[in-house]
């Protein structure tokens, strides 16, 4: 499952799972932010190539309107995926703290 | 030890894709680093053959086998009432083009290609079946292969 809301300072949290069937739910929230927006993705365990559309999507959004999506606690599993996906040129990423 | 189950056809089938591989890992003491990894592969071949395979006449399930190996896991996806069609033969996406340029389509296989050991996709037209296969191991390194078969095997 996956949850998204908005967290502190502006950023929005997505937790759990990010795969074909949950990727409407995080289009339809992502659709409302605007402006420079950080994602957190400490908890976000999972991501498959619809969510990596959804995230695409809204940053073409975003950057068309002089905002932009930034992508923080980004776990190497995910660094991985976004980086074979050739997503560190297109994002920012900040990657999360190793224990 | 190997098991097998079969999947409705469907997006909504994704919960129980994700229950069946991780309950497989637990009870042969595969690395959970790989399931990630495995799920992600799974869930993209699985997607593709409901986005291109939903035809009428084709199965309303498709199966998914898993079986241990060393170092890791094999998984088998097999559809039933299909066209052929070679998903390891699927270009890659061009990671490098400005962001204006760039569609998710596509993304899927292009990931899979980099994130398995192996993968091979196989087709019986005399049961006009689609029989894809990888291996995910801690160690691997990706060769896509390819067979194809034109009758019963």
């Amino acid at each position: 499952m996956l949850a998204i809301d908005f967290g502190t300072q502006g950023t929005v949290v997505m937790s759990g799972r990010l795969d074909a069937a949950q990727s409407p739910k995080a289009q339809e929230f992502l659709d409302g932010v605007q402006g420079a927006v950080t994602l957190d993705c400490t908890r976000l365990e999972y991501i498959s190539s619809l969510g990596l559309g959804v995230l695409l999507k809204t940053q073409k959004r975003l950057l068309g309107k002089g905002g932009k999506l930034r992508l923080a606690g980004v776990s190497p599993h995910l660094q991985d995926i976004f980086v074979y996906s050739g997503f560190d040129r297109i994002f920012e990423i900040e990657t999360a703290p190793q224990p | 030890m190997s098991t097998a189950r079969a999947f409705a056809r469907g997006i909504d089938s994704i919960e129980r894709i994700f229950e069946f591989t991780s309950d497989y890992f637990a009870r042969s003491a595969i690395d959970p680093r790989l399931l990630p990894t495995v799920d992600l592969v799974v869930e993209e071949l699985f997607t593709n053959m409901v986005k291109y395979g939903t035809l009428p006449g084709s199965a309303t399930e498709i199966r998914i086998a898993m079986e241990a190996v060393e170092g890791g896991v094999e998984v088998e996806l097999v559809d039933h009432g299909v066209d052929e069609f070679d998903m390891t033969e699927a270009p890659d996406v061009d990671t490098t083009r400005p962001i204006e340029e760039r569609e998710a389509g596509g993304l899927g296989l292009h990931l899979i290609r980099r994130l398995v050991d192996s993968w091979h996709y196989e087709y019986s037209e005399a049961r006009r079946e689609s029989r894809i296969t990888f291996t995910k191991t801690l160690a691997g390194i990706p060769a896509p292969t390819r067979r194809k078969t034109t009758g019963v095997t």
